[in-house]
């Protein structure tokens, strides 16, 4: 098999390499329901460097698998529509460029991989042909290469007999090998972008142990930037650099993962740090977040996690927090981030 | 893959071993009910001479004692009438005393004809509207289509087949000939009644019109199937694997909307034998249907039996063949 050299600028016109590798800024999603609108993703911004891991966390419904789809373009419009912001890939807003150009993206760019391998695949062709297929669409290859291809990649994904593994088709893999069959496909191209949306949901604990593992050692080999959409934060805290956390459609605390697990400067990631049970806590009741993620329909005024706030005041109910950033690379979504950072509230 | 082919293969003979013991109980039991059909040989009012009685009977298999007991399965009749059918002995008709297998081999190849033509046609124009109204969901395309097939099914069969003989055909067909000549396809192919020089062509027209029959239901399980992969997460996964819609459309959703399209194709063949019926009579076309329906008129009991076996034999061989391509469609049935 003759190797091609691969030109980025020939699948991505205007990339420039000294900029950030993805950059999301101020991105905004709709959905647009029997004429009502209602605000999915509220100005989400974050950066991925190449070789680094970003964690988005948040709950249910806090738009992070929007913002994943927005910036993969595969949302469905309509319903949802993207008022504004932009997702730059080595400085090019990919919003801004014509189907065709983000459909080269797609797979060779920027690759996904979703949470359920089971529904993600398509029950009715092998494996094989489903990694294949992305060789023979973006890159011409012959069917019988392609094969070729996607038995390496099942290789390099920890699936044993990969020869004879390829012609199976999915309903016939166990739950983690489905999910690394996922993952091969993500990787068929060389995407410098891998997003995981909840990789390892679906999975046993096990399992999902092994998956976040294959994930860490491809992303080092390949020098990839990794997406990880997760609402788990003790996957976070072994895999990622920096975590971007996400509460009804807007990032309102981003830093590096030492500083955000250890001095967090927001309200939210504070008590969800409480609600992870640890060692020192055991015996003791956990604590918990009260009350529910709000209606994106209808949002509470002023910074939208009061109503379940411990450092709550006022000013909270009426105005919208700034961004603030208590430290160099740390901000936080917050009228009081200086007071959580340094542990005064 | 070979095992399943095996069971549905013996299930198949055995389905058709049972239509056909049912039909023929249901026969013994209208002689036995009913009277001697042997008796309409002369003509039903006189009484005939009891040896020509005898005679005619054996002529027709009709002497065995089993048809005086009500209730008697008959099986020797039964055997020897498999037998007979197995040698390719049809029988003979009442009427004309013509060699039934004779008839079989002119009529069949003209209802299978008209078959072929109507199976492309509902599946054809059912697809390509059922994919299109899929595509543009809640829009005035799919609206438009949903009406449009349901205003052409709700017409019956007969009355689209009679305004287009009697309206249609006759001035369409003189246009035709003006510019193409009579013995041109042009010339043949709009005919109101079926030419036995070009039997292809003049059953293209009877066939579209049978086609007509289930488009409305073709065309919304399509659409139905349709959404439901369209809305898919393998759909969403093709999309991010950078694919062009119409290569999502063809290999991640036709091929998965196509087991309840088989399934209603298979469904709707059996309709369409009805259909075949009626456009057979209107448009002349020596077929299966016009065979039953005569037989029927005219108390042929053997033409009756042989008719149905052949319906019942391609009932049967349809559903066969739905099973064996969703086995080829669907890896999961193949390895159940």
């Amino acid at each position: 098999m003759a190797e091609t050299v691969r030109v980025i600028g020939d699948t991505l016109p205007g990339a420039d390499f000294n900029s950030p590798l993805l950059e999301v800024d101020d991105l905004h999603v709709e959905f647009r329901v029997r004429g009502r609108r209602i605000p999915a993703v509220r100005g989400a911004s974050f950066t991925l460097e190449q070789g680094r891991t970003l964690a988005v966390v948040g709950e249910s419904g806090s738009g992070k698998s929007v913002t994943s789809q927005a910036i993969m373009g595969i949302l469905d419009t309509p319903p949802a529509t993207i008022t504004g912001g932009a997702v730059r890939l080595h400085g090019v807003d990919l919003l801004a460029q014509s189907e065709e150009v983000r459909r080269e993206v797609r797979g060779n760019h920027i690759a996904i991989v979703f949470q359920d391998a089971l529904s993600a695949l398509n029950p009715l062709w092998s494996v094989g042909f489903q990694i294949g297929e992305l060789f023979r669409v973006h890159r011409g290859t012959s069917r019988k290469d392609a094969k070729l291809k996607a038995i390496e990649l099942l290789d390099q994904v920890g699936i044993p007999d990969a020869k004879n593994r390829v012609g199976h088709y999915p309903h016939q893999f166990s739950g983690g090998m489905r999910q690394r069959v996922m993952i091969a496909m993500a990787l068929a191209l060389d995407p410098e972008v891998l997003i995981a949306d909840e990789p390892t949901t679906a999975l046993d604990v096990t399992v999902q142990a092994q998956i976040m593992r294959l994930l860490k050692r491809i992303q080092a080999e390949r020098r990839m930037g990794l997406l990880l959409i997760t609402h788990d934060l003790g996957v976070v805290a072994d895999v990622a650099d920096e975590v971007a956390v996400m509460y009804a459609g807007e990032v309102v605390e981003r830093a590096g993962i030492r500083d955000a697990f250890k001095r967090p400067a927001h309200p939210y990631t504070k008590a969800l740090l409480r609600a992870i049970p640890r060692v020192d806590t055991v015996g003791r009741e956990l604590e918990v977040i009260g009350g529910l993620p709000p209606n994106p329909a209808r949002l509470p005024g002023g910074c939208p996690f009061h109503p379940r706030c411990f450092a709550a005041e006022d000013k909270c109910r009426t105005e919208v927090p700034p961004w603030v950033e208590p430290a160099a690379s740390h901000g936080s979504r917050c009228h009081f981030a200086e007071e959580v950072y340094t542990d005064e509230r | 893959m070979g095992r399943y082919v095996i069971r549905r293969l013996l299930q198949a003979l055995l389905t058709l071993g049972i239509v056909l013991f049912l039909l023929h109980y249901l026969t013994a039991l209208s002689v036995q009910i009913r009277g001697n059909p042997a008796l309409l040989f002369f003509g039903g009012d006189r009484t005939p001479d009891p040896g020509m009685l005898a005679q005619v009977e054996r002529l027709y298999g009709l002497d065995n004692k089993c048809y005086e007991r009500v209730g008697d399965p008959c099986l020797a009749p039964f055997v020897d009438r498999l037998q007979n059918f197995v040698q390719g002995d049809f029988g003979t008709t009442l009427n004309g005393n013509r060699d039934v297998g004779q008839l079989l081999a002119i009529y069949i190849p003209n209802t299978l004809r008209l078959f072929i033509f109507a199976t492309l046609t509902l599946v054809t124009v059912a697809m390509v509207l059922g994919t299109w109204a899929a595509r543009h969901r809640g829009k005035f395309i799919d609206h438009t289509v949903r009406g449009t097939t349901i205003l052409a099914d709700s017409i019956p069969v007969f009355l689209i087949l009679l305004s287009y003989v009697y309206i249609v055909a006759v001035p369409l067909t003189r246009w035709a000939r003006d510019i193409w000549g009579t013995e041109s396809f042009m010339g043949q192919v709009f005919r109101p009644n079926y030419n036995p020089d070009w039997p292809w062509v003049t059953i293209i027209v009877p066939g579209i019109i049978v086609g007509t029959v289930g488009l409305a239901t073709m065309t919304r399980l399509i659409r139905a199937s349709q959404l439901e992969n369209l809305g898919s997460d393998f759909v969403r996964t093709a999309k991010a694997k950078g694919l062009k819609p119409m290569r999502i459309t063809i290999v991640h959703v036709i091929r998965n909307s196509m087991i309840p399209i088989i399934t209603g194709i298979g469904f709707l063949f059996a309709f369409m034998l009805s259909g075949a019926v009626l456009t057979e009579g209107v448009m002349g076309i020596p077929g299966m249907g016009r065979m039953i329906f005569q037989a029927v008129q005219r108390q042929e009991g053997n033409l009756v039996i042989v008719g149905l076996t052949v319906s019942a034999v391609v009932v049967v061989f349809v559903s066969l063949i739905v099973d064996l391509l969703y086995a080829a469609l669907d890896p999961r049935i193949r390895y159940e």
